[in-house]
This record gives C-alpha cells, sequence and structure tokens, in this order.
C-alpha cells in the first residue's frame, strides 16, 4: 500500500524544466538586446557579455540546464539576428553552460555560494570558454564550413571566441552567482 | 509579443503550407549530407536544392535583404580568409613564394568548397526559420516524438524572451536615470565590469522568478502525466511525405558515399 503511494521522482524537475526555458529566454534576449539596443559609447556587441548567462544556470542549477539554456538560446538569439542558424556554434554556446553545471557534482551548495564557488565558476567559464569554442572552430573546419585551414580554425574563429568569452565569464558569473547568493539568502527554496 | 522579433514572414507559398516537421527532416538531411560531403560535386546539388525551396517560399527580397546582407558579408569575409590562409599564410614553400600555386585550379576549390557548404547550410535554415510560424516549433517537436517536457521547453524560451528583452530596457533606462553609463575606454576589464549593474538585476530577478513559474506549473499539474495533447494538431499531407522521403534518400546516398569513398 505504502508503495502504491509513492511517486516516482521525474529525471528532470519542474523547477529544471523552467530554468532552461528562462535560461534560454534570457541568453537569447541578451544576444538580441546587446545587437539591437547599442549602448552609447561602447564596442560591447563584440564582447559577448551574455556568455555569463548559459555559465550562471549552468552554475546554479546543474550541466543539463546550462547546457539547454546556452544552445537553445543561441538558436533562437542566431534566427532573431539574422535569420539562420550554425549547429555546431549551438552546441559550442550550449557547452559553455555544460561545464559550469559540473560545479554540482564537486562542490556542495554551501561551498558553490560561497567564496570557493566564485573561485570555481570563474575557472570553470575559462574552461568552458577554451572547450566551447574549441568545439564550434574546429567543427568548422572538420566538417568544411567555410573555412579550409586549421590555422584559420585557431587563428580567425576559436582564439577571437574563446578570449572574449572567457574574460567576459570569468568577470560576470562570479558577480552573478554572489548577487543570487545574496538573493536567495531570505528566500525558503533554492536550486 | 514574439511576434516583433522573430523573423517569419507570412506567406501562402508550398512551402510555408509544408509541415514543420518535414521542414525540419529537410534542414537535417541537409546539414548531414552538407557535412559528410567531401568534394564540390557532392555539394552543389545540396546548394541547387536548399535554393529551389528558398526560391519556392517566395519571400520578398525587402524583408530578407539584411540577412542575405549578413550571409554575403560572412561568405566574402571567409573566402578572402582562406585565400590567404591557404595561398599566401600557410600552405606556400618557405622563402620563396610561388605565383603558380597561388593561381591554381586545386588552390580555388579548396578555397570555395568550404564556402558553398556554409552557403548551403545557411539557405536551409533561412528558408526554415522565415516559413515557419514561431508557435508550430514546440507542437512539431512534440509530435516528432520528442518528450513534451523537451518541446515545452523551447515554449517557455519564446514566450519569456521579449519581456526579459523588455525588462533590460527598463533596467537600462532606470540605471541611467541614476546616473549610470556603460564605460567605452580602452580598459576591457573595466567596459565588461561597467555592465553590470545592467547585467545582475535582470539575471538574478530572472533566476528567482523561475521557482514562481515551476509552482505555478505544478499546481495547474504539469508534470503528472506522460502524456500530453498538443492543441496544434499536425497532419503530414502528400507534398510533406514527398519532402520527407526525399530527404531521407538524400541522406542515404550520402552516407553511402561518404562510407564508399565514390567520386
Amino acid at each position: 500500500m505504502a508503495d502504491e503511494t509513492k511517486t516516482r521522482k521525474p529525471l528532470v524537475s519542474t523547477t529544471s524544466l523552467v530554468a532552461m526555458g528562462v535560461g534560454t529566454a534570457l541568453y537569447a534576449a541578451f544576444n538580441v538586446f546587446f545587437n539591437i539596443f547599442q549602448l552609447p559609447g561602447t564596442q560591447l556587441v563584440t564582447l559577448r557579455p551574455s556568455v555569463c548567462i548559459p555559465m550562471f544556470f549552468g552554475f546554479v542549477y546543474g550541466p543539463l540546464v546550462g547546457f539547454v539554456s546556452g544552445f537553445l538560446g543561441n538558436v533562437i538569439s542566431d534566427a532573431i539576428s539574422w535569420g539562420g542558424f550554425w549547429w555546431n556554434w549551438d552546441v559550442g554556446n550550449g557547452l559553455l553552460g555544460l561545464i559550469p553545471g559540473l560545479a554540482v557534482y564537486f562542490l556542495s551548495e554551501e561551498r558553490r555560494f560561497s567564496g570557493t564557488g566564485y573561485v570555481a565558476s570563474a575557472v570553470l567559464a575559462v574552461i568552458a570558454s577554451v572547450i566551447g569554442m574549441g568545439f564550434a572552430a574546429f567543427t568548422d573546419y572538420i566538417f568544411g564550413y567555410g573555412i579550409s585551414t586549421l590555422e584559420e580554425a585557431i587563428y580567425v574563429l576559436f582564439l577571437p571566441a574563446a578570449v572574449t568569452d572567457a574574460v567576459n565569464g570569468a568577470i560576470l558569473s562570479p558577480l552573478l552567482i554572489s548577487a543570487y547568493a545574496a538573493a536567495v539568502k531570505g528566500r525558503a527554496r533554492r536550486a | 509579443m514574439t511576434e516583433r522579433f522573430i523573423r517569419y514572414i507570412e506567406g501562402t507559398s508550398v512551402v510555408h503550407k509544408l509541415d514543420p516537421r518535414a521542414k525540419f527532416f529537410f534542414v537535417f538531411s541537409i546539414i548531414a549530407s552538407a557535412s559528410i560531403a567531401y568534394n564540390i560535386i557532392l555539394v552543389l546539388p545540396l546548394l541547387a536544392v536548399s535554393a529551389g525551396l528558398y526560391l519556392a517560399a517566395k519571400l520578398p527580397w525587402d524583408k530578407v535583404k539584411t540577412t542575405w546582407k549578413f550571409v554575403l558579408f560572412i561568405i566574402l569575409f571567409l573566402s578572402l580568409m582562406n585565400y590567404l590562409f591557404v595561398a599566401v599564410l600557410f600552405h606556400q614553400p618557405r622563402g620563396q613564394p610561388d605565383i603558380e600555386l597561388a593561381f591554381d585550379p586545386e588552390l580555388f576549390l579548396m578555397v570555395f568548397t568550404p564556402v558553398v557548404k556554409l552557403l548551403t547550410v545557411a539557405v536551409a535554415t533561412i528558408t526554415l526559420v522565415y516559413t515557419t510560424p514561431y508557435n508550430l516549433y514546440a507542437p512539431a517537436l512534440g509530435q516528432m516524438g520528442l518528450n513534451y517536457k523537451a518541446a515545452y521547453v523551447i515554449q517557455l524560451g519564446l514566450r519569456y524572451m521579449p519581456e526579459f528583452i523588455e525588462e533590460m530596457r527598463k533596467t537600462l533606462e532606470a540605471q541611467m536615470a541614476r546616473g549610470y553609463r556603460p564605460r567605452g575606454g580602452r580598459n576591457i576589464f573595466a567596459r565588461i565590469l561597467s555592465l553590470a549593474p545592467l547585467v545582475v538585476p535582470v539575471t538574478v530577478s530572472a533566476a528567482l522568478s523561475t521557482y514562481d513559474i515551476a509552482d505555478a506549473m505544478e499546481l495547474r499539474g504539469f508534470g503528472e502525466r506522460s502524456c500530453h495533447t498538443w492543441f496544434r494538431k499536425l497532419q503530414l499531407k502528400k507534398a510533406d511525405k514527398a519532402l520527407i522521403l526525399a530527404s531521407s534518400a538524400t541522406l542515404i546516398l550520402y552516407f553511402t558515399l561518404f562510407l564508399t569513398r565514390l567520386p
């Protein structure tokens, strides 16, 4: 009788699903916002500060949420910005969220939202940028999408994308996580 | 509100009338076939098919010209880069630049094949985005066998994106009224840090709203049942089936050619 009343825990909770949707929407919104509303006096569009969004969602809600936020957010923002999408750059953006999300496996929730967690998020942001943009740039070379040489993949695609994403992610992700930690302190629920 | 942002153009063409599932499968087959196509002779038919479907969509030029400007810029930029890297920088014999080599037809093939591949994929995805209403993405994926919860993520993303853009605009205006000005100096770190007053409030408030949205959905019974009925019921017609069949045949043919490496 007791077994009948037991409910099986779903593989992905409703909170995680909503976090994927919200992360997707926010990442797409940031990308579109920085393209449409050019901020005065800056060359921010090329810097892509929005990469901190999948990194933040991954770190707070886990790797799957981070991956989906980055992947789908990039598909939607590409579709809006120019009308199409590139699957390998979408996967690369997904990895930007997945890798910081791995922190949930080696840092307890307490430590994730403390100084150790902020340092870990900055380090993971750099690793994610290298792996994510590396995946996108080198698959462009492997499948021959637009580029002919490995050197081009490195100097034209990988280095500019990985360095700017790493700098943005390493600075903005810990800021977002610390602000989030402060905001949820008074709330009953957390991720 | 999402209509303001999504690049869908209403129309009555054959492509507009196609089932989104058939178009998804077509795009998948073009991407997969182009990815494994190992020479220009195999890429050109794919470009012709993609371009054919694009032309059949009869998209008005004034609404797609921004997209084409972007695609042509990318194509031109990458063609120049390819030529620079292949003919000038890395593949010349050291110390003695070879003029003949710089105009070798083989070299031009090496330069332009990837660009044609890129154009093929771009044309296919552009046709999909411009001819498929955004509110059909989730039902189409759901009715393709994707779990309805996964399809719901797309729906949520499209539903909240315009709200977050609006929230960012309001936050920027509010912060500017308080004297905030994004810095445009040379220090990259200062420039990124100057974005915090804009990025942090919007992101934290969005992340906190996650719990309220999830609670509201669960209170309405979301996730209770393993199946889900879609308001928009899609039905495959003859043209859709023909496109799916042709896409499947293309996929099989390109995989066979890839495995056997026939010219």
